[in-house]
């Protein structure tokens, strides 16, 4: 074999690459977090407008809601989906296709669609309560999720870890806690990511159902005060990066404690 | 009261249009070890699962001793599992992996870990407790596995060929260590393979299975001197299939006749089913019958490949010394050295 290329030149190509990939994501976000410090003119900078967020009296009580209706998604989400991908896997794999293009189906279909389905659908006792949007969430982020667990399980060879543990006296909740989920525990975070994230920034939905959410106080907010939004949208992504960090970090911390 | 561990009685399974298990029957004594033999996609693993409670039946009963357990999930079988493909659950240290069968049956930590320890011992692991799955070797990974099967102490341990994603010096050494450890336990083994000879070494009873049904079950001995069927004269060991006649209870082989064992049906035309180490092979110019093609030296023995003057290839089995002066392409004579004759129906 030819060698093709030293270590070291690919190693520079790559951090050359590397650096301009960086700018590109940075640039633009240091800018609307130097536009969200300033008070003013161009020279003076402060949290202002972050304390302009604190203020606002719906802000916190918003925040709430939405984080009160990601946790039940995240919940649904957890103990539909995992049980469901990993019967997939084990049983069902001749379904396996099919259910994925059924996942699909919340991109093609219209949200106002699924909003006038869910109203009409759904029983009433569900339609008062803010939770609605948390099943709602669950059914928009499955796309994602679905993916996301799907390939956690892909050749992990659940079907014979399975049977080995039945065979070995495991009730069937032993199995989704003690095997199955410390195995795919990254797509199970990459999962509750997707869940939040499309939680914090869902919009249609909620204001569809006429539902008071962060999103929808967000909107509303910014027509009043652009250096509030920018805050705002500058603190959501910061907020969004912490919390995929701290999944990393956990997952190193796993495989370090594996070696 | 019975005296067998495990009955299985009328299993029929069928995927579709293959039938996997057609009436299968088998028992298997206290602390026996039985070895179910026979060609790919004979029903094996199919039996296997459904003994452990992991597949479903269409018919037939399984019996742990004199209780029916058809209908019992297989995570209260208490029955132990060595699985064809790894299976030890990655995310589990060694020693966990050996623990958790007693883990899902409440026995406290330190207990738990002693066992683990005692029978990590007993597969020469005792110093890799720590590990993972995926730092250990393929031979390794499945002694853990059959370290994990037996910490409980199962009534019965399922072994769906452990052996076969090995290679053949680590096969043969676990093969014997399998055993030992049987013996040792008195545990009573259910034992698939496709490798006859794994299955001859180390069992108690051999069953032969083709096509979803037990053909024969016995002793190694008796198996491959007195096959029941012409599928199992044919599979088990290395068997000559010789056309001939047979008259008034003889048959005609290499120009003399032998008494006749018939397997099945009397009839006129008839197949000789003679093993290679019965046939003598000499030098000789006259009254030659075959040419010899080939010697595949074994150590002791050798194999010879001898075609008849018909055409026929035959395999015989000669000591390595005494045929040390036949030379390839060269006449000789070969004789069936028994009163008797094994012969099959056409
Ligand atoms: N889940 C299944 N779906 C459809 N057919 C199956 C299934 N499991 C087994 N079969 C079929 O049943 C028959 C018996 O399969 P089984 O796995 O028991 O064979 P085996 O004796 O274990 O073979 P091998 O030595 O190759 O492992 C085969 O023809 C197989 O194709
Ligand atoms: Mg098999």
């Amino acid at each position: 074999m030819a060698p093709l290329r030293t270590k070291k030149s690919t190693s520079l190509i790559a951090r050359v690459f590397l650096v301009c990939v960086g700018i590109l994501v940075c640039l633009p976000l240091i800018g609307a977090a130097e536009f969200s410090l300033r008070e003013g003119g161009r020279t003076k900078h402060s949290f202002h407008a972050y304390r302009w967020i604190f203020e606002q009296e719906d802000f916190s009580k918003t925040l709430l809601t939405t984080l009160q209706i990601s946790l039940v998604a995240v919940f649904v989400t957890f103990f539909l989906m995992v049980p469901t991908v990993a019967w997939l896997h084990i049983q069902g794999k001749r379904y396996l296709r099919f259910v994925e293009v059924l996942t699909v189906l919340p991109l093609i279909i219209p949200v106002v669609a699924l909003a006038t389905g869910a109203a009409l659908a759904l029983p009433a006792w569900i339609q008062s309560s803010k939770y609605i949007l948390s099943m709602m969430y669950v059914v928009l982020a499955m796309p994602f999720t679905f993916r996301a667990l799907d390939i956690g399980m892909r050749g992990r060879q659940l079907d014979i870890l399975v049977a080995a543990a039945r065979s070995l006296g495991a009730k069937w909740w032993s199995i989704i806690f003690m095997i199955i989920t410390p195995i795919i525990l990254k797509s199970i975070f990459a999962s509750i990511f997707l869940t939040v994230a499309l939680s914090l920034g869902e919009f249609t939905f909620a204001q569809l159902l006429h539902w008071s959410t962060f999103p929808t106080w967000v909107a509303v907010a910014a027509q009043g005060n652009i250096l509030g939004a920018t805050a705002l949208s500058v603190s959501a992504l910061l907020s969004a990066w912490l919390l995929l960090f701290s999944f990393t970090f956990f997952d190193r911390k796993k495989q370090n404690e594996a070696k | 009261m019975t005296s067998n561990a495990l009955k299985i009685s009328g299993l029929t399974r069928r995927f579709g249009s293959t039938v996997a298990l057609d009436d299968f029957n088998l028992e298997v004594g206290i602390g026996e070890l039985v070895a179910l033999l026979g060609p790919s996609g004979c029903g094996k693993t199919t039996a296997l699962r459904i003994i452990a409670g992991l597949e479903k039946e269409d018919a037939g009963r399984v019996y742990l001793g004199d209780v029916d357990i058809t209908m019992r999930p297989a995570n209260k079988r208490n029955m132990g599992m060595v699985f064809q493909s790894y299976s030890l659950f990655p995310n589990l240290t060694v020693e966990e992996n050996v623990a958790f069968g007693l883990q899902m049956r409440k026995v406290n930590k330190s207990q738990r870990v002693n066992r683990a320890h005692e029978l990590l011992e007993l597969v020469g692991l005792n110093s890799q407790s720590k590990r993972f799955p995926h730092q250990l070797s393929g031979g390794q990974q499945q002694r853990v596995a059959l370290a994990r099967a037996l910490a409980y102490e199962p009534e019965v341990l399922l072994l769906d060929e452990p052996l076969s994603a090995l290679d053949a010096q680590v096969r043969a050494n676990l093969r014997e260590e399998i055993r030992r450890l049987q013996l040792a336990l008195g545990t009573t083994t259910l034992f698939v393979t496709h490798d006859q000879e794994e299955a001859m070494s180390i069992s108690d009873r051999v069953g032969v299975m083709n096509h979803g049904k037990l053909e024969q079950i016995a002793d190694p001995n008796t198996l491959y001197n007195q096959p029941a069927t012409a599928f199992v004269a044919g599979f088990v060991g290395v068997m000559n299939r010789i056309p001939t006649k047979s008259q008034n209870g003889y048959v005609n082989i290499f120009g003399k006749d032998y008494e006749a064992q018939f397997i099945g049906s009397v009839s006129e035309d008839v197949i000789a089913l003679v093993r290679p180490e019965k046939i003598s092979v000499h030098a000789s110019t006259v009254n030659s019958n075959a040419k010899l093609l080939m010697k595949s030296f074994l150590g002791s023995s050798t194999q010879l490949t001898c075609q008849l003057s018909d055409g026929l290839v035959i395999h015989a089995l000669s000591d390595s010394q005494e045929c040390n002066n036949l030379e390839l392409g060269s006449l000789i004579t070969l004789q069936y050295n028994s009163k008797k004759a094994l012969v099959g129906s056409v």
